[in-house]
């Protein structure tokens, strides 16, 4: 049988995957620093416009094999897929022009570490994209592998090392544990394509229920370690300072984007009949990752791993909607799901464009933002926004009314216990949010930083995003809402 | 010995006598031979010479290299082969032609990467 390709529906991926062999080929060719990164930033804006053009294609189709069956397909540019790979590729724009900086200051490779960059933003488009379980796997891969070089790219510093060892660690282990999860689900249900397997779950002879429970049970696994959700959070806080700035953008941002998308089409896709087994157990790691997350954020004086410890934090939150399991339609929290990373991913890439531009000049510690709002009343500003869109309060609607959408869904889920955890959690958050954001405001030194023609760019790009979508939310929950079937 | 699992007891059971037959011939040894340790020999035996140096020794592994390159190889040809049958089927053509040569364009751009960067000279 021939499996005829749908090209269009593969554009973007495609041109990325294109994209990487040709940066890395002119910097062993000898091309200047300065063109691989246009080069970088060009294609994933090409991607970005090829969006809408693979819209509502699918491709890499299998026919029926049995009765009953559907033609099912690997890779289906849906309107979620769009939404997802839309925020992957805006926020990877932002992370390509943080990195600008980076290069010459930690001597990185330039084009081992675009090559890197966009392979991994590669893994995370196709992760949006896959409906079958090795291709989601194989997107996992494709997301994680080029991450740990990528943190352990400054080859002399030892917390780099150290770090990227540590993410391997937790990566190889939560992989093995989710391919025997996938073996699990393959061996009761016999597919593969997750139409399939719903199908095969609905009716799970006896014997075999605790066999598929515990197969769907493991195969999330591996999505919590790509999301930081808590038995696989603890590499998050070292990753994050021992990886180059950007790097840890990509991966609270891009990387936690995809991972979400992987996630939410396994549970629904796939494993929706099983949502009473799941939703509860989505809820206790949801309770357990904010909490968590919130409380160690508290003690932080460092500034990226105060991001880092609130990013498993906010998992926490993303998570909540799908505790309500089998009892809400998985449109109503798909749809809060959906919206919450797109704002999430807008607010937290702007927060960490302004944490590099400023570690540039050696603000690290919480201390050495004192002030910083009156010596650069510029980046100071839109980082205070971006901290209160992350606390929810006004003027940052964007990040309240991500908070209002995943209260309602978890209250109609019938989790309302989780309700309760998630509101002593918000008051947590706001404290940390608020201390930080009113030491920019505070008297004092902060350094003049200088945020470069590209860092700029990057912090206004997030800006704009974050402004619009506090003005207009209903862009974001509008394309939501109509990316969930 | 009955059923699927029956049949893992042979091998258990071998593994045991293959044990005891080892360790019996260890424990006559001991009980056997007497034991009036010196410390020259207690010393590392190194055909007969004082052993110079430590243990730990830094060696350069350098074919780990071409370990990976090797791999470049493996990859194509686990692709090739299965190509090469059924490429002149009937309702393959040009196209599939076409596929396979993007295919070892790719596989050749980590070739190319490896020869710019130096790998391939031998020091």
């Amino acid at each position: 049988m021939i499996q005829s390709i749908g090209y269009l529906a593969i554009l973007p991926a495609l041109i990325v995957a294109v994209a990487s062999v040709a940066v890395l080929m002119a910097d062993a060719f000898g091309a200047p620093a300065k063109a691989i990164g246009g080069l970088t930033v060009v294609s994933l804006v090409g991607a970005a416009v090829a969006l809408p053009f693979g819209h509502g294609r699918s491709t890499f189709c299998a026919a029926a094999t049995r009765a009953g069956e559907h033609v099912s397909c690997s890779y289906v540019a849906d309107d979620f897929t769009v939404l997802f790979q839309a925020v992957v590729l805006l926020a990877a724009i932002v992370v390509v022009l943080l990195s600008h900086g980076e290069m010459r200051r930690s001597a990185l490779p330039v084009g081992e570490y675009h090559f890197l960059l966009l392979a991994a933003i590669l893994g995370a488009l196709l992760l949006a994209a896959g409906r079958d379980l090795i291709t989601l796997v194989v997107a996992l891969e494709t997301l994680s592998l080029p991450v740990f070089a990528l943190v352990a790219l400054r080859r002399y510093d030892g917390t780099a090392s150290e770090a990227a060892l540590k993410l391997f660690l937790v990566s190889v282990v939560s992989s093995a544990v989710t391919l025997f999860g996938i073996s699990l689900v393959y061996g009761v249900t016999g597919a593969m394509h997750l139409d399939r397997v719903a199908a095969g779950l609905t009716h799970v002879h006896g014997d075999l229920r605790p066999v598929a429970a515990a197969g769907i049970a493991l195969t999330v696994a591996g999505f919590g370690f790509k999301i930081a959700a808590v038995p696989f959070h603890f590499w998050a806080p070292d990753v994050y300072q021992g990886s180059p700035l950007p790097v840890a953008a990509f991966l609270s941002v891009v990387s936690k984007a995809g991972g979400f998308a992987g996630l939410t089409l396994v549970l629904t896709a796939g494993f929706w009949p099983y949502g009473n087994t799941w939703g509860p157990l989505m809820g206790v790691l949801s309770a357990a990752t904010m909490t968590l997350g919130n409380l160690l954020a508290l003690r932080q004086t460092d500034a990226v791993r105060l991001l880092a410890w609130s990013s498993v934090a906010q998992s926490g939150y993303i998570l909540a909607p799908m505790a309500g399991g089998a009892h809400v339609r998985p449109h109503q929290w798909m749809t809060a799901t959906a919206a919450y990373v797109a704002m999430y991913a807008i607010m937290n890439i702007g927060a960490f464009a302004v944490v590099t531009v400023a570690a540039r000049r050696g603000i690290r510690d919480l201390e050495s933002y004192r002030g910083l709002a009156r010596a650069n009343p510029g980046s100071g500003l839109a980082l205070a926004f971006f901290l209160l869109c992350l606390a929810g309060l006004p003027p940052g609607i964007m990040g309240l009314l991500a908070k209002v959408v995943v209260f309602r869904a978890a209250v109609g889920g019938a989790a309302t216990w989780l309700a309760v955890i998630m509101a002593v959690n918000t008051v947590i958050g706001l404290y940390y949010y608020l201390t930080w954001a009113a030491r920019l405001f505070a008297a004092g030194e902060a350094r003049r930083v200088r945020a470069g023609r590209a860092g700029g760019v990057a912090i206004a790009v997030a800006l704009a995003g974050a402004v619009v979508v506090s003005a207009a939310p209903e862009l974001v929950l509008h394309a939501a809402a109509l990316a969930v079937p | 010995m009955h059923g699927y699992y029956g049949t893992y007891l042979t091998v258990v059971v071998l593994f045991a006598i293959g044990a005891a037959i080892v360790g019996g011939a260890f424990l006559a040894n001991r009980a056997l031979r007497p034991h009036r340790p010196t410390p020259e020999k207690l010393t590392t035996y190194e055909c007969g010479v004082d052993p110079v140096g430590e243990g730990w020794a830094q060696s350069y592994v350098r074919y780990y290299v071409f370990a990976y390159l090797y791999v470049v190889f493996a990859v194509d040809a686990v692709f090739l082969f299965p190509w090469a049958t059924v490429f002149s089927a009937k309702g393959y053509g040009y196209v599939t032609l076409g596929e396979m040569f993007v295919f070892l364009a790719f596989i050749a751009a980590g070739l190319a990467y490896a020869w710019k960067k130096g790998v391939l000279g031998w020091v």
